[in-house]
């Protein structure tokens, strides 16, 4: 699902990762570690192409992401979801509207964009907010809308970036049985994080990146 | 088509959120089209006026004295039967000295010093109104002056020549001011849709990440140019039909024959102008969004 080989990649003289290769089958909930800096946030944007690589060929979901035009990356960004480090969320726009306009861009029709937000939102709690605005719900709850926004429209591959910075251990716990869960319905889910707690004793396979190298991968 | 909705929702809303800004900018694209319309009008009128001179304009073909009435008929024929000449109106020797007599009033006295009637017939010839330029006029008086019969040619060759620059000078001012108009209509436009870009940056970005394609991000802010333009356009056609009211009620108080003068701007041109202002403001708009990068 998500193949890396020979990755290189540099901002001006500073190396961020240097050769690296890994595969992500379909199916897997995988987690990225390292200390801050290590390059975790630029991982997934080499994924869903905010970023594109120095050397080396990424391939997400079937698609060769050096041979991407400009014009297709937006079909490309249909199918990852993204739960964005800082969120993203517009701050002009009620909570059903933040998670409906993934479903606007993908031109749904209006009576399945409710229904679909409906859905989501009674996943996440959150349907008796759904008219508020981001800027009055806590912490928790905006980043449950934010994977909201990026579950809702069934992608085949889930990006978090630092899902659980700044959450109590509560909200931690209920944010990662969201993520199990999503895969648990077939995606794929990569999970950026610097929080040791979420990954050990998961079960899980986990990618260790230091000194812009993958150090070792194990299971959590 | 949904995506439609939804720009024409984001432009309206935008149009709306950020009213003020849009309104000086609708306003100032409004006098910018207001000014291009009413030296537009001023051309018309400058124009019909033109016509209206270019009317009495006439040849007056002077014949020779030994001709006779009959070779005069001929002449007459001859001019009636060119397709270049309108009207031909004969004026004879007589009807030449009595109109003399006429114009120098108390001073004709001087008149009965001469011997006999020495003032020739003549022919005044109105020529088609697009033949009415120096160079045609003055190759037209040569060729009738080489006529068997025909003294002399004479017409108001310095009053066409002016007559003439005018209205070339009237419409390059015009041409001129259509392109200064056009370009600060595009750059008002330009700077508003600007600022409304940078503003919404971190929207934009995000519906970027989001997978939205460049005419979604792009479509609400071309729509919203559009919409300004054609509020600019409107309000010029509303103003103008103000001043040009106010003129020709105001004005009949004074001159009342105002009205049968003023040529008003035709219907088409309330339509013209905020379609103008749409296409103006819509390119404007388009630079203003430049090209979306992922």
């Amino acid at each position: 699902m998500i193949q890396f080989s020979g990755v290189s990649k540099y901002y001006d003289k500073e190396i961020i990762f240097k050769n690296i290769s890994f595969t992500i089958e379909k199916g897997d909930l995988v987690y990225v570690t390292g200390p801050s800096g290590v390059g975790k946030t630029t991982l997934l944007k080499l994924i869903y192409c905010a970023e594109l690589p120095d050397e080396g060929h990424i391939n997400v979901a079937g698609w060769d992401l050096k041979k991407l035009r400009q014009g297709t990356i937006p079909y490309l960004r249909r199918n990852i979801g993204v739960v964005f480090q800082d969120f993203r969320l517009l701050p002009n726009k009620t909570v059903f509207d933040n998670i409906a306009l993934t479903l606007k861009i993908q031109d749904m029709h209006p009576k399945e964009i409710k229904e679909n937000v409906d859905e989501v939102l009674k996943n996440i709690r959150l349907k008796h907010k759904s008219y508020l605005f981001p800027l009055q719900l806590s912490g928790g709850e905006q980043q449950r809308v934010v994977i909201a926004r990026a579950i809702v429209s069934r992608p085949s591959v889930l990006l978090a970036d630092e899902p659980t910075g700044n959450l109590d251990s509560d909200t931690s716990a209920a944010i990662m049985k969201l993520f199990k869960d999503i895969n648990a319905k077939g995606a794929t889910v990569l999970i950026a994080t610097h929080n040791e707690t979420l990954f050990q004793g998961s079960g899980r396979r986990t990618i260790h990146l230091r000194d812009s190298q993958i150090e070792k991968e194990t299971i959590g | 088509m949904r995506t439609l909705v939804y720009s024409l929702q984001t432009a309206f809303k935008s149009l709306w959120h950020e009213k003020w800004i849009n309104f000086l900018t609708i306003l100032s694209i409004g006098t910018s089209l207001l000014i291009l319309s009413a030296f537009v009008g001023v051309t018309l009128n400058a124009d019909s006026v033109l016509k209206r001179w270019a009317k009495s304009f006439g040849l007056v073909v002077y014949l020779d004295n030994t001709l006779n009435r009959k070779a005069e008929d001929r002449l007459k024929d001859f001019f009636q039967q060119d397709p270049d000449v309108l009207e031909v109106k004969y004026i004879s020797k007589d009807r030449a000295i009595r109109e003399l007599h006429e114009i120098l009033g108390t001073n004709a006295s001087i008149l009965e010093e001469l011997e006999g009637n020495p003032l020739p017939s003549s022919f005044e010839l109105r020529l088609r109104r697009e033949l009415l330029k120096p160079e045609i006029v003055k190759r037209k008086a040569g060729e009738i002056k080489q006529i068997n019969g025909v003294e002399d040619v004479q017409y108001g060759e310095k009053w066409l020549s002016s007559l003439n620059t005018l209205s070339k000078a009237m419409k390059i001012i015009a041409a001129f001011l259509g392109c200064a108009i056009f370009t600060a209509v595009i750059f008002i436009s330009y700077n508003t849709i600007k600022i409304f870009f940078f503003a919404r940056r971190h929207e934009i970005e995000t519906l970027k990440l989001l997978g939205a394609t460049r005419s979604f991000i792009r479509l609400p802010f071309l729509i919203e140019g559009l919409f300004i333009g054609i509020f600019g356009g409107i309000i010029s056609c509303l103003a103008l039909f103000g001043v040009q009211s106010l003129i020709v009620y105001k004005g009949a108080d004074i001159l009342p024959s105002i009205r049968a003068i003023i040529v008003s701007l035709p219907v088409q041109a309330y339509i013209l102008v905020p379609l103008a202002g749409a296409f103006m403001s819509l390119i404007g708009s388009f630079i203003a969004v430049g090209k979306i990068k992922y």
